[in-house]
């Protein structure tokens, strides 16, 4: 049996679902094949923030303002309220090194736009009161806010499936072949054939092999993160807290961070934010370990010990999961958008790394933009795939 | 007036039986997208008391063996674990079994 399509979505994570959503809304029959069940990539295992503060001034920065928006009008599109908050965030900072780079690294994002400041210690315990006394500042934005994954794309799903999107899961893609006719043929596992003219590649970290089968050269590589979840609380102070020492090690290649064994191992930060499910989710590592998605005892004890370390009195508090995803990452931290040269038809929507869930939105709207032709987004140059192709 | 639909199946996370009949009919037939698209399973018990119920719904409405739907392994941890438990760590690798 071949099914007809005007594009193929290959991968159905957030990425994938919100290509197929606003393509199907510009009037193109989308069908999304994804090799797993529901969210089984690292949409369905990962943390929930539309995060601002820690994007340097550029590209990144940007779409998540305009992702921001697009949110918002989806709230209104989806008549769901996606587990969207706005709590806003903070940074922690420990010591006097890492609060001079965060004052410089404010006052760029500042310049740019994005509402943030540094705060003082009784100002960061107002908001705050269990933070550990080793904490000398903090930074403060509002802006930082979030989204329940699950809600997203299921939300996607339901009012893609009214302008006619389909998704096909358990159908991971094993072929890609180019027909006499100029269209391409896509062959799943179990021996089902999708026919159309336009491939989008949104297989997150496994783009590189959906790539491989047309003879595309996709970067990208799996960075696990594992987390845990905590029982329901009531809520710990009002933000959602980070650690700055992993930003710092990012920002500054030239200064020296103490970094204890799992930071140094495992990429260990922290990142602590109320779930909509009023949990709390608790990571993360940074691990390069290949396509293994498991969980560790090493990692979750890593986590606990660090969530300890900032938060003391979370010591009586239950944890009830831990899960890990692998996250797309590419060379620059920036995706992969576009159509690939040589390749008529495939383009690629994929390589968000931590900030997938944030940009999920806007990559779907610029991505239909590009398939339908629409004038050309200059800003986009710096996110063709084409920047790899001669690796 | 409440009838069987209103239901909990899961108790943890309060989602009816109509919820979970509506996710199967949407598509999601397996325990887990029926959990990660409903929240069934997701709460403090982690499914322990739910998963079961969840997959003889899902056989029936959808005509399949129990044995196909029914859940192979449990997440770790497999119950709940205070994180002071794991600092001092009382909590080892026997525990993943
Ligand atoms: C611990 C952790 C915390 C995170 N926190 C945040 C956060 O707070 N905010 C944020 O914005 N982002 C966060 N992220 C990043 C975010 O999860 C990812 O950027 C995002 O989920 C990527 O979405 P995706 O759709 O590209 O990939 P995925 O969700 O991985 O989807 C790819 C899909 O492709 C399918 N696939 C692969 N190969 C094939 C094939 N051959 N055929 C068919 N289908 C195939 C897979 O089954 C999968 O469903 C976090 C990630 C992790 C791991």
């Amino acid at each position: 049996m071949t099914n007809s399509a005007d594009v193929l979505v290959i991968g159905g994570g957030i990425i994938g679902l919100s290509c197929g959503y606003y393509l199907s809304k510009r009037g193109k029959r989308a069908f999304v094949l994804d090799k797993g069940g529901f969210a089984d990539g690292a949409s369905g295992a990962c943390d929930d923030m539309i995060l601002f503060q820690s994007k340097k001034p550029g590209i990144n920065l940007e779409l998540t303002f305009e992702s921001l928006e697009l949110y918002k009008s989806l709230l209104t599109e989806m008549e769901d309220d996606l587990g969207f908050a706005n709590l806003g965030g903070m940074v922690l900072i420990e010591n006097q090194q890492e609060l001079e780079i965060m004052e410089e690294f404010v006052a760029q994002q500042r310049s740019y736009g994005l509402d943030v400041e540094v705060i003082d210690k009784r100002e960061m315990l107002k908001k705050q009161p269990f933070l550990s006394d080793h904490i000398i500042a903090s930074t403060y934005s509002k802006m930082d806010s979030q989204v329940d994954p699950f809600s997203v794309m299921r939300g996607f799903e339901r009012k893609g499936a009214l302008y006619g999107m389909k998704v096909f899961r358990r159908n991971g893609v094993v072929g890609i072949e180019r027909l006499g006719t100029g269209d391409f043929q896509v062959a799943t596992e179990d021996g089902n054939l999708y026919q159309a003219p336009i491939i989008v590649n949104a297989g997150g970290t496994w783009a590189g092999q959906i790539g491989t089968m047309v003879g595309a050269n996709i970067p990208i590589t799996p960075k696990r993160g594992q987390i845990i979840v905590t029982e329901r609380v009531p809520p710990i102070g009002e933000t959602n807290l980070w650690s700055a020492k992993y930003l710092v090690t990012k920002l500054r290649s030239d200064v020296v961070v103490d970094l204890n064994e799992d930071e140094r191992t495992m990429g260990l930060s922290l990142a602590f934010s109320r779930s909509s499910g009023d949990t709390y989710l608790v990571g993360s590592t940074r691990e390069f370990v290949g396509f293994d998605k498991n969980t560790t005892i090493g990692g979750i004890r890593a986590i606990i010990n660090q969530t300890l370390k900032y938060l003391p009195k979370l010591r009586d508090i239950n944890f009830i999961r831990a899960m890990a995803g692998l996250r797309p990452s590419t060379p620059d931290g920036k995706m992969l958008l576009g159509e690939h040269a040589g390749i008529e038809g495939f383009y690629t929507a994929a390589g968000h790394e931590g900030d997938g869930i944030a940009l999920a939105p806007i990559t779907g709207k610029l991505l239909a933009s590009i398939v339908c032709q629409d004038q050309v987004d200059h800003r986009l140059d710096e996110l063709s795939p084409n920047r790899f192709a001669t690796d | 007036m409440t009838d069987d639909k209103d239901m909990f199946i899961c108790r943890c996370e309060e989602v009816t039986l109509r919820e979970i009949e509506q996710a199967i009919d949407e598509g999601f037939v397996t325990v887990k997208d029926v959990k990660r698209v409903t929240r069934a399973g997701m709460g403090l018990c982690q499914g322990r008391t739910c998963s079961k119920t969840i997959a003889r719904i899902i056989a029936q409405r959808t005509g399949r063996p129990l044995e196909d739907v029914l859940p192979k392994s449990y997440r770790f941890p497999v119950r709940p674990e205070k994180m002071l438990a794991v600092e001092n760590e009382e909590f080892n690798d026997a525990k993943n079994s």
